[in-house]
């Protein structure tokens, strides 16, 4: 396994060699939660108002969870999949001795320990700043079904991500304006990066949960912030890993199918 | 049990489905709703067997099919119909110890990781392909002494010269000492010195490995030079395949009569005998046909004053140009 440790170094060497890129999406990290953070607070003056069954505190937890699991769940490299089959870079790794896919994991975690740990970082910051009141959990049950939840979350994002970037098999030069819808717009909305999901309509929200969108992010704080218990919790898990087994299925029948397709273009 | 053929082909079929769009935005939306599918035939059923030790060179107009059968030997690409085999394993698979044998080098193209230095692809090839450190080791100080890239493993690769990243591509694809060996166009933007740096290495690698190299190339020396066999493609066709000397006995429908003449002669009664190539009194250089060389040489041995005449093949450099231009075709 040492090919995958070599991978995972080059990585950071490579996140490094782009500096400037690294810090701007730090930023805008931080921008993105202090803007939360003021909205809701602003929303919940009054430490004893309660909506929809979050008071100031939990949303608070919530919005901060977020900023959390976005680095563990979407900080992904994978995005570059769809420019390597357009430009014809994948070809370098078709020709090794090499998977494709444990390539882009290694690569994925790569990142996620890098993100993760500014993550840490920027939220103590926050956290000393702002001095919200969170919500800590303490029940190492449901610690552990977060944790189970959250391993289903990576590997659920990164085969949608990883079959949206294959569509450049098909359409080489569609590959980026689809990516941004998919995964910038469609992805967060729908896993609970902007809202809390249990705010919408119920109806919304039973058709949300048979979709893998909510299990991204949503479904994990849920679990954390105690707001679902028992079996709710074991429905969503299984339903959660119901959804890795299909997308691995299409992500195996699509790799087959775009790489007869690959031209090896450009390279 | 040694193995006999390096590579079989037989009859690989390759077709490319391409989408047409004609121009300006209008073109653009209307290929959106209602995409113009075209079939692009790359290669239209060729066969050849190549021997273990062999260099041969592709040779043929831009288009004609070089490359795409060179990803097809290398696993890049699924043969529309066909057989194709390389050290006994279908390339399609993409089998560890397969890809573990060969390399797959193309011009301007890099597999060197851009931002860092050379060294870290060296580093990281070493792991992929599970080369003991000890091998690495010497393969590596044969590389770069053979290529003379020493100096610069420490320098990243975006700052390297055209010509210094093109040697560093070929230790990068040879630390693991592949058996058989693709190059496409490896000389292409090389100043004379660096084309003659890889020329002198690509032949040392063969002789020194015994390894088996398909090369394509633009450049006429790089073929006079390394190849003795070659395949003539054109159209997804093979035109020729055989040794160098023989395509011109094949191609060329000319051969080449230099004269020398004792005294001063009418140019214009020459012309009727073959087309004159070239005059600077007191030689004259004539293309005549094949056919008719025996008797333009009598007639000129009789009706003028000569003190010497030879007759000779058309240089394969004007046989490879007029392959290059396309002009050569198939001629049963």
């Amino acid at each position: 396994m040492n090919k995958y440790l070599q991978i995972f170094k080059l990585s950071f060497q490579q996140e490094f060699a782009y500096r400037l890129n690294f810090i701007m999406w730090r930023v805008r990290n931080i921008l993105q939660i202090i803007l939360t953070f003021f909205l809701w607070s602003s929303v919940f003056k009054n430490p004893q108002t309660e909506v929809f069954g979050y008071n100031q505190e939990k949303i608070l937890t919530y919005v901060f969870g977020i900023l959390i699991l976005r680095a563990i769940v979407f900080s992904a490299r994978a995005v570059d999949v769809a420019g390597e089959i357009s430009n014809g870079a994948i070809s370098n790794f078709l020709l090794k001795p090499v998977s494709y896919f444990k390539y882009w994991a290694t690569r994925d975690v790569a990142s996620k320990v890098l993100n993760l740990s500014f993550s840490v970082i920027e939220i103590t910051l926050l956290f000393l700043i702002l001095k919200p009141n969170l919500f800590l959990q303490t029940n190492l049950v449901v610690l552990f079904a977060v944790f189970i939840s959250l391993i289903l979350a990576v590997v659920l994002f990164f085969c949608l991500l990883f079959i949206t970037n294959m569509s450049a098999f098909w359409m080489p030069e569609n590959g980026w304006a689809a990516q941004f819808l998919f995964i910038v717009i469609i992805t967060d909305f729908l896993s609970g990066g902007v809202f809390p999901l249990d705010i919408m309509p119920l109806v919304l929200q039973k058709v949300l949960y048979s979709t893998p969108f909510p299990y991204l992010l949503f479904f994990p704080l849920q679990i954390y912030l105690g707001k679902i218990a028992g079996l709710e919790i074991i429905r969503g898990l299984i339903t959660s890993f119901a959804w890795v087994f299909i997308l691995l299925m299409i992500l195996k029948f699509t790799w087959a199918k775009g790489l007869r397709r690959y031209s090896a273009e450009g390279r | 049990m040694k193995m006999e053929r390096a590579i079989v082909v037989d009859r690989l079929v390759k077709n490319f489905e391409v989408t047409e769009k004609e121009k300006g935005l209008r073109g653009s939306i209307k290929s959106i709703f209602s995409p113009k599918k075209k079939t692009v035939h790359a290669l239209r059923g060729i066969s050849f067997t190549i021997q273990p030790g062999e260099l041969v060179g592709f040779i043929g107009p831009n288009g004609a099919g070089k490359t795409t059968t060179l990803k097809t030997l290398s696993g890049l690409l699924y043969p529309t119909s066909g057989f194709v085999q390389v050290l006994e394993y279908d390339p399609w698979d993409k089998k560890s110890d397969f890809l573990k044998q060969i390399s797959l080098v193309m011009g301007q193209k890099n597999q060197l990781w851009w931002d860092l230095p050379a060294i870290e692809t060296f580093e990281f090839n070493r792991e992929i392909y599970e080369i003991p450190k000890r091998d690495y080791e010497k393969n590596l100080e044969e590389l770069i002494t053979l290529l003379d890239v020493g100096n610069l493993l420490k320098t990243q690769v975006r700052r390297l010269s055209l010509g210094q990243r093109m040697r560093m591509e070929l230790v990068a694809a040879l630390l693991h000492k592949p058996k058989v060996l693709f190059l496409d166009e490896p000389t292409i933007g090389l100043d004379l010195i660096g084309q003659q740096k890889i020329r002198e290495f690509i032949y040392e690698y063969n002789h020194k490995n015994n390894a088996t190299i398909i090369l394509t190339s633009h450049n006429m020396d790089d073929l006079i030079n390394l190849a003795r066999r070659v395949i003539v493609i054109g159209e997804g066709r093979i035109l020729f395949d055989g040794a160098l000397e023989e395509l011109t006995g094949r191609f060329a429908k000319a051969k080449i009569i230099k004269v020398s003449f004792s005294k001063e002669v009418d140019i214009k009664t020459i012309e009727e005998i073959g087309t004159v190539k070239q005059v600077s009194f007191p030689e004259v250089t004539l293309s005549v046909p094949r056919s008719a060389v025996a008797v333009a040489a009598a007639e000129i041995l009789q009706n003028f004053p000569v003190n010497d005449l030879t007759i000779e093949e058309v240089p394969v450099e004007e046989i490879i140009k007029k392959v290059f231009r396309g002009e050569l075709t198939r001629h049963e």
